[in-house]
């Protein structure tokens, strides 16, 4: 699929996996938050890669996590913005920082795993809040996701 | 038996040219042409001519070629040629690319540039909707925006050290009374702390004039060897030092998965830098930082080790910086992916600014840090 079959007024941006990243997306479309760790040293690593930079062992394992953390940092997006998101905004994402110690991206949700309208005030997001994983449906692609716990 | 080339002594290279086409907002023309035309300026404010043109080096985001563009000007013949990736990141390292083909007897005259219809033409950012490699874990998230990325690496910032939003509020309002100066600059209207604190956010923490300008400009340089410099009648500005750096674990934009949070790859271009070139901050009377969003001029000042780590906020605000952005820069001149910071550079040492500041020797000029990056000095005097 090429950028030029998405109707760029009403398309989000499509994650495109690899051989590298596949597992980490079938476990998302599963409802389980895969993240690879190094059988040789333990590291846990993030973003998905074939070899651990530690001490360069190959094949690290997909290992189902908890997706708890926190957050580690957080914007609020405002416009101008892709199409898709003008009746979204604002809406925060967040830097989040799982208990493993590994740091991705996730929009705050609610418990549902729906997009909060919000600039973060009114839930008291900041740095070090604890949160969980959920999965937001978006266009028909399963994102992790976080809410405030 | 004569000594072979390849070990000859070093010499050092130097800039005899700049030019810089008018910014705008479209320049009417396409980046091969306002490409070619800057070059040629260069060429003739070095008093040298396309026929004396042996190496040019460019940012992969260029879109023209060396190859296309030596053929657009009849070059005869391109003995160093070469592009340099990441952005922004790009600008330096691909000055230091040109210096390193003069150092090394590679090319005798060498031209860089950057010519960008970022004004008129689309924002590439909006026009990407297949997110592959690292963008698959971002870009769906609308972490797509280069903004984006920077909103995540200030918050860290702010709630790190406590800045508050003056602490940025003053470099918009630095850098735009450094605009005012500069006739060439975009940016001719006065912008007080208040405009500053009262435009709406962009991707909060970051405000709309913490982003640089979105414009069409071209503008080149050429380098070439100190020895060759003299018979040019010109002022060389010698290339004294630089450095490159990436940094651990690397990701464009979103420095912040793995080990490094509260970071840039400054950090490590930086101590580099100071080693190469024998130089420490002391000895830097003006700064050009890579601005396409206001944080990086604090961060910058941290990281090349001007002011501790945290104490830029105190430092910016009791003056004791050496002066930056002297041009207006990517917030308030022109955003050219910093080439207009590498040309502003020359100009201090020359003592040609419209914000000169006084008994200029060396000059700090760095390029995008969100990505690879790296860094150089421009001195008035030789090795
Ligand atoms: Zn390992």
């Amino acid at each position: 699929m090429s950028d030029a079959n998405l109707d760029p007024k009403t398309a989000f941006p499509v994650p495109v996996a690899d051989a590298d990243t596949q597992p980490f997306w079938d476990g998302v479309a599963r409802g389980e938050l895969l993240i690879q760790r190094c059988g040789s040293c333990g590291a846990w690593l993030w973003q998905p890669r074939p070899i651990c930079p530690r001490g360069q062992t190959p094949g690290p394992t997909w290992t189902r996590v908890s997706g708890d953390g926190r957050v580690a940092s957080w914007v609020v997006m405002r416009p101008p913005t892709l199409p898709a998101y003008a009746d979204k905004v604002p809406f925060v994402v967040l830097l989040v920082e799982l208990d493993e110690g590994v740091r991705l991206l996730g929009y705050l949700v609610d418990g549902d795993g729906a997009m909060l309208e919000t600039d973060g005030a009114a839930e008291g997001v900041a740095i070090g809040r604890r949160v969980a994983v959920r999965y937001h449906d978006q266009g028909g692609t399963r994102l992790p996701s976080f809410t405030l716990v | 038996m004569a000594a072979p080339l390849r070990v000859a002594k070093h010499r050092q290279a130097c800039v005899v040219g700049i030019h810089a086409l008018p910014f705008s907002k479209n320049i009417g023309m396409t980046e091969r042409h306002s490409g070619g035309l800057a070059i040629l300026g260069a060429l003739a404010d070095a008093g040298l001519t396309v026929r004396d043109l042996d190496g040019m080096f460019r940012y992969v985001w260029e879109g023209t070629t060396e190859m296309e563009m030596a053929r657009i000007l009849g070059v005869p013949n391109l003995r160093a040629f070469g592009e340099v990736d990441y952005g922004g990141g790009a600008g330096c390292p691909t000055v230091t690319h040109a210096a390193l083909a003069i150092e090394n007897h590679l090319a005798d005259v060498v031209v860089t540039w950057r010519a960008r219809n970022r004004g008129s033409g689309v924002r590439p950012w909006s026009q990407q909707y297949m997110a592959t490699g690292q963008d698959q874990f971002e870009r769906p998230y609308h972490v797509a925006r280069p903004v984006d990325g920077m909103a995540f690496h200030t918050r860290v910032w702010i709630e790190k050290y406590g800045w508050t939003p003056e602490v940025l509020g003053r470099v918009a309002v630095t850098q735009r009374e450094h605009a005012r100066k500069n006739p060439a600059a975009m940016m001719q209207k006065p912008l007080t702390m208040d405009d500053y604190l009262a435009a709406r956010m962009i991707c909060d923490p970051l405000r709309l004039f913490d982003c640089c300008l979105e414009t069409d400009g071209a503008l080149a340089m050429v380098l070439t060897s100190a020895e060759r410099a003299r018979d040019l009648g010109v002022t060389p500005v010698y290339v004294h030092g630089f450095a490159m750096g990436s940094g651990p674990q690397m990701t464009a934009m979103t420095f912040f998965y793995d080990e490094v949070l509260g970071k840039t790859p400054n950090a490590w271009v930086a101590p580099e830098l100071w080693k190469r070139t024998g130089l420490t901050p002391r000895d830097i009377d003006v700064c050009q930082f890579y601005d396409a969003f206001t944080p990086q001029i604090p961060i910058a000042f941290e990281e090349f080790g001007f002011c501790a780590e945290g104490e830029s906020p105190a430092y910016m605000a009791d003056g004791k910086n050496p002066p930056y952005n002297t041009s207006g820069g990517g917030i308030s001149e022109a955003y050219v992916h910093g080439f207009n910071l590498l040309v502003e550079g020359v100009r201090q040492v020359r003592g040609t600014s419209t914000s000169q500041a006084e008994n200029v020797r060396n000059v700090l000029v760095t390029s995008g840090n969100v990505v690879p990056t790296g860094a150089l000095v421009y001195s008035k005097d030789p090795w």
